[in-house]
């Protein structure tokens, strides 16, 4: 337990790590106004589609809510072209996969957000935020 | 018998016709020769610029790579200098209420931007050409490099016209005719008399060093110096990146960031009884 407070503690420092740099190599499509950086966030939820296209990947999750329903809750994630390089790919997630997101809140309370990492309920783990690829040349 | 007015409309048409035949002449420029066996094998003796490369990121962006020449890379922009007009222009565009740019509703950076982004890039060198192919929103430059002149008047377009020569092993490139619509960093305006200067270079097998200068009589006092390494990864290729496909992030007219969480089937489940 406390080793994944950790794990998320670093993941947050690479993440903020990560987009200082992106902001000043270049913003590749959009900036961040829409959601809420200051604190990430996690919910619990059955993928009901994973998108595989540009310019954002695009994770849906269904969630129970309290009314005895379920809500779909939309996860924008980094682009098939930056993921496909770094360990991902477009069967990393299927429908019916049980995960826990983390994630950046929409700030207008919106359900959905920034999509930075997932577990499954045997404990593996994946970023969208991994650091440089391996180099191969 | 000829009227003389039909001769004068004869001799109009003769030179609007002309006048045509010259500005299509200008608009079609320079006329390559077909390249020679030898013009392909001198591309040979030039620095391997093939494959794909992408700028280094995560935290050791910079790779450590200290070059006397260029000096170390820093990963903050340097300081910009603005004539008082063109302060002011980027003041204004602080100060308004916009939370993005264009490239959210995936209008592509232009010149300078589209050489900073965080995708890769492959070069291709053909006789008398440089082809830089850009992944992030599937971009192409096309640098000239068989000894056509900068042209006058050029169109303003994103990536501008762009030349290039070798000075050793240094891929020389000047690039005129830039619209406005691009900006030299965020809300960095510039005028429609920019010009950038690029200078490529490997500075180990499988690292080239861009320095960028970009230059402006109107908007800039000083020239503005930016340098950055690219890795080569020779396991990569360039894949499609087609903005348009899914893209659900938008800013509005008043500058107000939006994104459209409709699912792609539009089909959320029934609420359980």
């Amino acid at each position: 337990m406390r080793s994944s407070i950790k794990r998320a503690a670093f993941g947050a420092v690479v993440l903020a790590g990560l987009v200082a740099t992106a902001a000043s190599i270049a913003m590749a499509h959009h900036g961040f106004a829409v959601f809420d950086t200051t604190s990430q966030k996690t919910i619990v939820g059955t993928v009901k589609e994973f998108q595989w296209t540009n310019p954002h990947t695009w994770v849906w999750l269904d969630v129970p809510n309290d009314k005895g329903g379920i809500d779909t809750w939309g996860f924008e994630g980094m682009s098939p072209n930056f993921l496909g390089r770094r360990g991902w790919s477009r069967n990393t997630l299927k429908p019916g996969d049980k995960i826990t997101v983390t994630y950046f809140a929409l700030k207008d309370g919106s359900k959905g957000g920034a999509f930075l990492s997932f577990k499954r309920p045997n404990g593996e783990e994946l970023s969208m935020w991994k650091g440089s690829p391996t180099e191969d040349n | 018998m000829f009227r003389p007015g039909t001769m004068l409309r004869a001799v109009a048409i003769l030179a609007l016709a002309s006048a045509i035949a010259a500005s299509t002449a200008i608009a079609q420029g320079f006329k390559r020769p077909a390249p020679t066996a030898a013009d392909w094998a001198a591309l040979a003796k030039l620095p391997d610029f093939t494959g794909v490369w992408e700028i280094s990121m995560g935290p050791r962006p910079a790779t450590g790579i200290i070059n006397p020449a260029i000096g170390v890379p820093s990963m903050r922009p340097p300081q910009i200098s603005l004539t008082p007009d063109y302060a002011a222009k980027r003041q204004a565009l602080l100060a308004s209420a916009e939370q993005d740019n264009q490239s959210a509703n995936c209008l592509p950076p232009g010149m300078p931007g589209i050489m900073s982004q965080p995708y890769p890039m492959e070069f291709l060198l053909t006789p008398g050409q440089v082809t830089i192919v850009i992944e992030a929103y599937s971009m192409v430059r096309h640098i000239y490099a068989d000894g056509r002149p900068l042209p006058d008047d050029p169109d303003p377009n994103f990536f501008g016209t762009s030349i290039g020569h070798w000075e050793g092993d240094t891929l020389v490139v000047e690039s005129v005719g830039f619209s406005t619509q691009t900006e030299i960093e965020p809300h960095v305006p510039h005028s429609d008399k920019m010009r950038i200067l690029e200078k490529f270079r490997l500075v180990d097998p499988n690292t080239m060093s861009i320095e960028t200068t970009v230059t402006d009589p109107e908007a800039l006092t000083a020239p503005y110096v930016t340098s950055r390494f690219l890795k080569r990864h020779r396991s990569w290729t360039i894949a499609e990146y087609i903005c348009e496909q899914n893209n659900r992030n938008f800013v509005d007219k008043s500058g107000k960031a939006g994104i459209n969480l409709t699912p792609p089937s539009d089909t959320s489940p029934a609420p359980k009884q």
